[in-house]
């Protein structure tokens, strides 16, 4: 090592060169925004080893969804330090384990975004055993979103995957065994909770979208990937890159667009999903009238009056709830009512929480056994371990029933009977749904839009910010790397991304081989 | 189970000389003396001597079974090493000391650096080798080899016994059973056996098993290891025929020169054995449409091509080109088999249509209108023997017609990442038998077996090259925990880390460890490692350490095109990231300190390329100590995923796991359908297990002393 005495900057000196394993350098890049990550690893490794588990810092809203007071906003990994910092500029890092209250600014913008409680825990003595910030925020969306967006913003942070939090702590030897029990059923529900968010943002305008550019983004990839690959052996056809350069240029404009247009911005469906389903004409559309307090659907005695997914906003014991009404799943019929129920089929995948219906005095009709032994066995069967996916059986036109006791068999699972027409049983309905919905929202691994929208603006900036360095890169490996980078913002929106993907499509549309 | 050419009488005539100078002898009385080695290679192609002669590099007694020592590193295919991404495997397996680059520098014919232009994280380093002079000197180096016995013969079966109580497998190989019936006993054996099992060649519609012709089909080792369970899978290739030199046209074909000056493959080496201007050059010509023509008129005499037996996504012959992608011009190189050799490669004519109707195809081609197709031997076709890459090769290196090969391979999934067998304790598997094409996917394997057969012997812990360390880490990680349908083909495209897994550091990622951990490096090479590296890091940090403002540095160094908007500092090494730049150029505007950089060549270009990667190295690095942290978790070897109980894991989960037995957290989370929460589940077991041992930890120093004791022991033996 050679020391200059006259460095201006010492902090170099104290950078390790390199790890006994990895000859490489661990020095970020000179953009001005890393100036301080530098100095952060600096401070870090002069004071101590590096924390463990120094992959990316991320973060998460781990308060749950609804009304809440206060929303707490939680960051891990060996940057939350200076993502503290870079919020509450200029003012220092609070001391370690105490709450200070600090103003919260956007650093892009340098807004003011909310006056919150923040609290420093510096690793190994913290949740994950890395360094965490926790920001206790008001719990109005639009703070909550604000700061999402801020450290999303913040080089070196992303928001966490699903049950990253716990695995890190887990790694760190944080969690003991007791406490490790349950946690492959807390991993389950989120990555189910995830999978179904990410379903239903995937499903509008934006999720179409996303999916066109990755596929662009993956051929782009793989036509470079073919030339760095089989370039100087095989003949490839002419303009290979070219073709791939004015690719990833239309897409550069377009996520642009996209990112300034404030109105694209995905409508906000907040709240639990809750779906109503059932065979036709058991009376769902009435229900749905009948919680919400409004003709949101038109009832006839009809069987297949509805046949799109009607959506209502409603507040049910408390708390927001978006409430489907769908289509009575049957076949056999003609194409407009067939389109309802599949988009019915669709919608009950991504619900939190399934409302069955049948019609109480008509159980043994072909409808109801069918629809019994398919959507109602195949959630009701999965312990609550393999599924988070919540559902409640309601057989309705108990008024229908002899007085007698009910006609439904003993094999049948447990259920509630309701009457819309006279209202009896909505109190028990309405306590069933309380105590759902409760666990529903009051689990902080469920994934509130409001997170989701971070991500996937994490994520696009992400990838609007590679497909720049693409263009600046002279050396090709460089531009190649620039769009992996690229593409994996994409296609964690998205899913799929392996190797495989681009070998396929290397041979699909080239001649090589020896 | 060997290939000998139709009489045992090579075999009889090794084992009247038979010697094992190195072998310990059975002291037990009451039996004959049968001869004791510590690691036995079955094979002597690519794989077979890189792991034979690394097993004694580790310092293992090691006997090197080849059915006929005049094959020993035989190109049996394509005459060329090295090219993209496997020039980074030639690398690495030099990195560790291994043969195949050293020998390449030795016996290449043209030397040239592929992707010159994109990149120095892809270049590929490859060469034309003469296969007379590879050959030479890969005996030469063979049987000089230390520790290393070479001995021809034809394995039969393997010896197999209990298992050992602290490993997984249904039993152990403690030797191997020859033709004639005599044992050789060994702690450790090696299969590097190529295509050998099931093997059958292909030519239009005839087919010629390419085993013991004559003898009974598949006995011994195939159905042994049949017997144990092993699951076998089937792949194709294929091969293209040579053309007479004199015949070929080359005045009217374009002619490509080797680089000057020639980069060499080892670490070891400032230059080749031959200077630029000796060296010979390639041609290129390519098929036209009468070509397309006569391929699709024949196709009914070309069963090779019309068979359902995976071949792979990528077209491997001339047949599978004008099939998937017609009416297009195929490149054709014509590539010089040797110094003094006759004959001309046509690589990109792999073909399998009948003879005559090669020659037919290949006259259609530019400059190839006189080409002459060397025409099979008859006695030859009747007594073919299978080389590692499933070619052919007769007595006297006869040349052949172009022919297809079916093989069966094992299931990659069926090895750890040590290349040892999950089924038998001390077995190991490298080459193609695990369903990989190419001499450097073979050699490559060779090492990290031959290594890891030693370290079993001597009860240390496997050498693994992670996905995060070096292609050889993708190749294996791969094979083993995805398998594969196709014939594995190394690509860059296949390795995360690109940037950082460059054929430039391969020393400074693997020799170390290689001379700490395996054992298996030169006291000179690590050395010499060593220095490298840590020049490199003194280089680096004086780099950073420069710093001007952006009007100085374009004074200095004009021909930069240094912005000089900037009011920031700018570090030297960032003045090096200008593609115009070079060590040179900045040691000229900043003689004092970094003249002394620009001394040896190879450290002032790793300086350019290191910082030419800098910005997205620090990233990189981010993420593979991520990967490297969920591979540091091992998972115990002797989890029964089927029947474990306390864990909550679906079905499927559990049989794909049991299958690829992953051996860490990193490798379990790699495979399709291993979901987070049984990722989650297997974390437990670690914890639990590192519990478990922590508790054992007084017990195994206890076993340790014994091991030395026994050690001892047999060296009073």
């Amino acid at each position: 090592m050679v020391h200059s005495p006259t460095c201006p900057h010492p902090c170099f000196l104290l950078v390790p060169a390199s790890e006994p394993q990895f000859p490489h350098l661990q020095t970020p890049d000179a953009g001005d925004a890393v100036w301080n990550v530098r100095w952060e690893l600096c401070t870090r490794r002069s004071s101590g080893p590096p924390a463990p588990g120094s992959g990316a810092t991320i973060f998460a809203l781990s308060s749950g969804q609804g009304r809440c007071g206060i929303a707490v906003i939680r960051t891990s990994g060996s940057a939350s330090g200076h993502a503290l910092r870079i919020l509450t500029a200029p003012r220092d890092l609070p001391p370690a384990r105490h709450a200070s209250v600090r103003l919260l600014r956007d650093p892009r913008s340098g807004e003011p975004l909310d006056r919150a409680l923040v609290l420093w825990f510096p690793g190994p003595q913290s949740f994950t055993g890395e360094d965490c910030v926790e920001f206790h925020v008001h719990g109005g969306p639009a703070v909550v979103s604000g700061v999402l967006q801020a450290l999303g913003s913040v080089p070196g942070l992303r928001p966490a995957e699903a049950g990253e939090f716990t695995r890190r702590a887990f790694a760190n030897g944080k969690l003991n065994l007791t406490e490790v029990e349950g946690l492959a059923d807390l991993i389950h529900a989120e990555t189910e909770a995830q999978r179904r968010q990410a379903l239903r943002q995937l499903d509008g305008e934006l999720g179409h979208l996303c999916r066109g550019w990755a596929e662009t983004l993956t051929k782009a990839l793989a036509h470079v990937e073919a030339y760095i690959d089989f370039g100087e052996d095989d003949n490839l056809e002419e303009g290979v890159l070219e073709q791939a350069d004015i690719e990833v240029r239309a897409l550069e404009v377009a996520l642009g667009a996209h990112l300034r247009d404030a109105r694209r911005g995905q409508r906000l469906r907040s709240g639990a999903h809750v779906v109503v389903t059932g065979p036709p004409n058991a009376g769902k559309s009435s229900l749905v009238n009948l919680l919400s307090r409004k003709p949101v659907s038109i009832v006839s005695p009809e069987p297949g009056t509805t046949r799109d997914v009607l959506e209502t906003p409603v507040d049910l014991a408390g708390f927001p709830v978006l409430l489907s009404d769908t289509a009575g799943l049957r076949e056999g019929v003609g194409p407009v009512e067939q389109e309802g129920v599949r988009r019915a089929q669709e919608r009950l995948e991504q619900a939190d929480l399934i409302l069955a219906m049948l019609d109480a005095s008509d159980l043994a009709s072909p409808s109801s056994c069918n629809f019994l032994a398919t959507v109602v066995a195949s959630v009701g069967t999965q312990s609550p371990s393999d599924s988070s996916q919540r559902l409640l059986l309601v057989l309705n036109k108990s008024d229908l029933l002899s007085p007698e006791g009910p006609g439904p068999g003993p094999d049948l699972p447990p259920h509630l009977l309701l009457s819309c027409l006279t209202g009896e049983g909505l109190d028990g309905l309405l306590e069933a749904l309380r105590k759902e919905l409760a666990a529903v929202c009051g689990d902080p691994s469920t994934d509130p839009p409001l997170l989701t929208r971070a991500r996937h603006q994490h994520h696009l900036q992400g990838c609007l910010n590679a497909l720049g360095h693409y263009k600046q890169s002279k050396d090709l490996a460089l531009a190649a790397e620039a769009l992996r980078v690229a593409r994996g913002h994409l296609t964690r929106l998205t899913g799929g991304g392996g190797t495989e993907e681009i070998l396929d499509i290397i041979f699909r549309d080239f001649c090589v081989g020896k | 189970m060997f290939y000998f050419r139709g009489c045992g009488r090579w075999v009889a005539a090794s084992f009247t000389k038979l010697q094992f100078p190195l072998a310990r002898l059975s002291s037990d009385s009451t039996a004959p003396r049968t001869p004791h080695f510590d690691v036995i290679v079955i094979g002597g192609g690519h794989a077979g001597t890189e792991a034979a002669t690394a097993a004694a590099r580790c310092g293992s007694r090691t006997l090197l079974l080849t059915h006929r020592v005049d094959t020993i590193g035989q190109m049996s295919c394509n005459p060329s090493f090295g090219g993209i991404g496997k020039g980074h495997l030639m690398r690495e397996v030099d990195a560790l000391d291994g043969l195949c680059s050293r020998i390449c520098d030795q016996s290449g014919v043209h030397y040239k650096v592929l992707n010159r232009r994109k990149g120095p994280a892809v270049w590929g380093l490859r060469a034309q080798i003469d296969r007379k002079l590879y050959k030479q000197n890969m005996q030469k180096e063979i049987l000089n080899t230390p520790l290393l016995t070479v001995q021809e013969g034809a394995v039969e079966d393997l010896i197999l016994t209990e298992p050992e109580p602290e490993h997984t497998g249904k039993c152990r190989v403690s030797g191997v059973v020859l033709v004639d019936g005599s044992t050789v006993y060994a702690e450790s054996v090696i299969l590097t056996t190529g295509t050998f099992l099931r093997g059958i060649i292909v030519i239009g519609l005839e087919t010629h098993p390419a085993g013991r012709l004559g003898d009974q089909p598949s006995i011994g080792l195939a159905q042994t290891l049949e017997k144990l369970g092993f699951v076998v899978g089937r792949l194709k290739t294929g091969t293209p025929p040579r053309i007479a030199k004199e015949s070929i046209n080359f005045s009217i074909l374009n002619k490509h020169t080797p680089d000057n000056p020639s980069i060499p493959f080892s670490f070891t080496n400032e230059t080749v054995w031959i200077k630029p201007e000796d060296q010979l050059p390639c041609y290129l010509t390519h098929t036209n449409p009468r070509v397309d023509e006569i391929v699709l008129k024949n196709l009914h005499l070309n069963s090779h091509v019309k068979e359902t037996t995976r071949g792979p996504r990528y077209c491997p012959s001339i047949e599978s080109k004008v099939l998937r992608f017609p009416n297009r011009l195929h490149q054709v190189w014509l590539e010089p088999e040797g110094m003094d050799s006759d004959l001309i490669y046509p690589q990109g004519l792999s073909m399998t249509l009948p003879a005559e109707l090669q020659e037919k195809m290949i006259t259609c081609i530019r400059g190839l209108e006189k080409a002459k197709v060397i025409q099979p031997d008859g006695v030859l076709l009747l007594l073919p023997r299978m080389e590692c890459n499933g070619a052919i090769s007769a007595h006297h290196n006869l040349p052949l017609p172009g022919y297809g090969v079916q093989y069966d391979y094992l299931d990659p999934r069926q090895i750890t990442p040590s290349l040892e067998t999950h089924l038998v304790q001390r077995l190991f598997f490298a080459g193609q038998i695990n369903g990989t094409t190419g001499y450097e996917e073979a050699a490559a394997q060779g090492v990290i077996a031959g290594i890891n057969a030693s370290l079993r012997v001597s009860r240390k812990p496997p050498f693994v090259v992670s996905r995060t360390e070096g292609y050889i880490g993708v190749l294996i990680d791969d094979l083993t925990t995805l398998g594969t349908s196709e014939p594995y083909r190394m690509f860059t495209s296949r390795v995360e880390f690109r940037l950082s897994l460059r054929p430039d550091n391969a020393d400074s990622r693997l020799t170390l460890r290689g001379y700490k951990d395996a054992g298996c490096v030169s006291q000179q090479r690590y050395e010499r490692a060593c220095w490298m590296k840590s020049s490199l890091e003194e280089g680096i940090s004086v780099l950073k350490s420069i710093e001007f403002s952006s009007s100085k540095w374009k004074k200095l160094i004009p021909e930069a095109s240094i912005s000089t908007s900037r009011s920031l500092p700018v570090r030297a090494l960032d003045v090096l990231k200008y593609e115009e730049v070079d060590m040179d150029s900045l040691a000229k505007a900043v003689p004092e300190p970094l003249k002394k950089y620009t001394k040896c060549r190879e450290l002032a270009e790793r300086l350019k390329i290191e910082a030419t990667y800098e910005s997205v190295l620090f990233h990189q690095l981010q993420e593979i100590k991520g990967v490297q942290q969920d591979e540091a978790l091992q998972l115990p070897k002797d989890l029964d995923y089927l029947t474990i109980r306390d864990v909550s894991l679906s079905h499927e989960v559990r049989e794909k796991l049991h299958f690829s037995r992953p051996q860490t957290i990193g490798a379990a989370s790699r495979i399709p359908g291993v979901t987070p929460a049984a990722i989650i589940n297997l974390l437990r077991f670690v914890k639990t297990t590192q519990r478990r041992q922590a508790a054992m930890n007084e017990s195994s120093k206890t076993d340790q002393y014994l091991c030395d004791a026994d050690r001892l022991r047999e060296r009073e033996l």
